[in-house]
């Protein structure tokens, strides 16, 4: 069986910080591997058994290789990494048209394809289902749990249901905060995932027309960006009389 | 100035676009049919287990209504059987012109890839210029696979919608709610999730009418579902509360209590901040803020609460923002009206005791 794993490199959003005109300070932010990548791979290495492949892939920089790195010293077998110039300004479309090209390609025969559920940068969520109606398959968002007993099955939280699903061979799923338990790679695990060659992919390979990828594939366009901190200032009450403070609230109602 | 494209002159290709013949118009790039908007309308279930039209619907067609002043049509596409026809009036009641019902009793339960193949196919037959569905859990499954469908651009979780003619500009926060991003698609149809929340409800007006037309299930795409329990939502919804006393990390574990009697008094709910999610205080179904809910009272009281940008998104359509914060300085200032400085589990205490 082979699993698939798509994952994002992101900035570290805890780090993020914002500078006195709202701007985002960028510069010294380290990349890391997106803690929904995380948990999605943690569910590929627990179902997999002796004779299986966790492969894992991401579309992104040449930097994006040290995230395919740390899923390799995690416990992945291979991994590929989407780069090409033309990849950059993609919209969720383009993501996804690259990534079920990639899928269609090279990694047809794929029992699961997992996503994390989204990403902590973008925040959109909405790559695995695009993904899943490029190659015509099943999608089952936000897995809590996955297992393979007689066949795969996911349990999925839609926020007010708990849904048990039986999984056809080959679905795309995004897997939500769920209970993962994190091993720490070995040593030997470190020095042996040193040694794996992340293969590299570009649109060519990838058999993809400049018009379907990057900012020409995307559908959307940012027309502007506005920053949102403002100088405004409300009225400050003096409230170190709890009394009167109450008193002025009781007022507004 | 004649056809580049072809020298015989045979085409009828005018346009300036430079563009193969026919192809503007088999992609509708510039032709002037698509128009109108179409909402799924989301169903859940009452408490004795009726369907019953998604708070978030009404406020997507009141803002259509806003947006539109009632020149465009407005389709509604509902999935299920029987059991719909009680909402039929109450869907007219908010805009919808023309419903269509996607009529089978299997889909009164959601199957993301057979709800995808049929809103695709009600597109195609409608051409609206704009699709929206609610940014719920399964509003944003199923939205990115019908714009996959239709090759269509998405864009998620939008805060802010403005019409320009046909062109949708959708505001969305991006970066942690630092910045406002606008987008616009550049095809039609264009596609949006909105989180819920975001527009005022409506007031439904009660003698309008509206045709359902019944539609044939054509996708055979169904989950094979082992089980499925409701999972109870315990206390109130946050989104829909016209009063919120918000708790932050500013508040004691003994002020609890007094939160939830005062906002029996006021008839509001109790909401809080990232923090007190994270402490195990409460669930993630009071948290507002980018990762929990976007809410809209009437008044938001913030009690110890400091204002990370994260939550500030969350509270951006509040009608009056309250801070009680030691801090006079604290972020939460930039958004709130009036700012009390002084010991927010004090004057919860007297606030809870005079009422």
């Amino acid at each position: 069986m082979r699993y698939v794993v798509a994952v994002k490199q992101v900035p570290d959003t805890t780090l993020i910080d914002v500078d006195e005109n709202g701007n985002m300070k960028r510069a010294g932010v380290p990349s890391i591997l997106d803690p929904y990548s995380e948990q999605a791979l943690e569910v590929a290495l627990s179902l997999k058994t002796d004779g299986d492949t966790v492969t894992v892939v991401t579309m992104g920089p040449p930097q994006a290789e040290s995230a395919l790195r740390k899923c390799l010293e995690n416990g992945a077998d291979e991994a590929y990494l989407l780069t090409d110039r033309a990849f950059a300004g993609a919209d969720v479309h383009a993501t996804a048209r690259t990534l079920a090209a990639f899928v269609e390609k090279f990694v047809d025969d794929a029992s699961l394809l997992l996503f994390g559920k989204q990403a902590a940068d973008g925040d959109t969520a909405q790559v695995p289902s695009e993904v899943a109606q490029m190659l015509g398959r099943e999608q089952f968002c936000y897995c809590v749990k996955v297992s393979k007993e007689d066949g795969f099955t996911a349990v999925q939280d839609y926020g007010d249901e708990i849904r048990k699903c039986r999984v056809p061979e080959g679905s795309v799923l995004s897997v939500s905060e769920g209970d993962v338990n994190r091993r720490l790679p070995s040593i030997a695990r470190y020095i042996e995932a040193s040694h794996i060659e992340i293969k590299k992919l570009d649109r060519i390979a990838l058999g993809l027309g400049a018009y379907s990828v990057g900012m020409n594939g995307s559908r959307t366009k940012i027309v502007k960006s506005v920053n949102v901190r403002s100088e405004h200032r409300g009225t400050v009450v003096d409230g170190s009389d709890p009394v009167k403070a109450a008193e002025h609230i009781r007022g507004m109602f | 100035m004649g056809c580049d494209s072809c020298s015989s002159g045979s085409c009828s290709n005018n346009d300036k676009s430079g563009l193969p013949p026919g192809m503007l118009q088999k992609y509708k790039l510039s032709i002037d049919r698509s128009d109108g908007f179409l909402v799924w309308i989301e169903t859940e279930r009452g408490p004795d287990g009726e369907p019953m039209m998604c708070q978030h619907c009404k406020e997507l067609l009141g803002k259509i209504r806003e947006m539109d002043a009632g020149n465009s049509r407005v389709w509604g596409v509902v999935f299920g059987h029987q059991e719909l026809k009680p909402l039929y009036k109450e869907i007219y009641s908010y805009g919808v012109e023309t419903l269509y019902e996607v009529h089978d009793k299997a889909l009164s339960i959601y199957h993301p890839e057979a709800y995808a193949e049929n809103i695709a196919q009600i597109v195609i037959r409608t051409e609206p210029a704009v699709i929206l569905f609610g940014a719920t859990p399964r509003g944003r499954e199923l939205a990115p696979r019908v714009a996959a469908l239709l090759d269509a651009g998405l864009t998620a979780d939008c805060t802010g919608l403005e019409l320009n003619d046909r062109e949708l500009l959708m505001t969305r926060p991006a970066f942690g709610g630092n910045v406002m991003a606008t987008i616009r698609c550049t095809t039609f149809p264009q596609i949006a999730t909105v989180r819920p929340g975001t527009f005022p409800v409506p007031e439904p007006v009660g003698d309008k009418r509206g045709t359902v037309i019944y539609w044939q299930n054509a996708s055979c795409t169904l989950k094979d579902i082992l089980s499925s329990e409701i999972k109870e939502t315990a206390g109130e919804d946050i989104s829909r509360a016209k009063v919120l006393i918000s708790l932050g990390a500013g508040v004691k574990k003994e002020s609890i209590p007094v939160a939830e009697s005062l906002a029996r008094k006021l008839g509001g709910t109790v909401s809080c901040s990232r923090k007190l999610v994270e402490k195990g205080w409460f669930g993630q179904a009071r948290q507002v803020g980018q990762s929990g809910k976007s809410v809209a009272p009437e008044i938001y009281l913030a009690f110890g609460i400091s204002g990370a940008i994260q939550h500030l998104a969350g509270i951006g359509s509040a009608k009056k923002i309250i801070a009680i914060n030691t801090d006079a300085d604290a972020k939460i200032s930039e958004v709130a009206d009036e700012i009390i400085v002084g010991d927010a589990n004090r004057i919860l205490k007297e606030l809870e005791r005079m009422l």
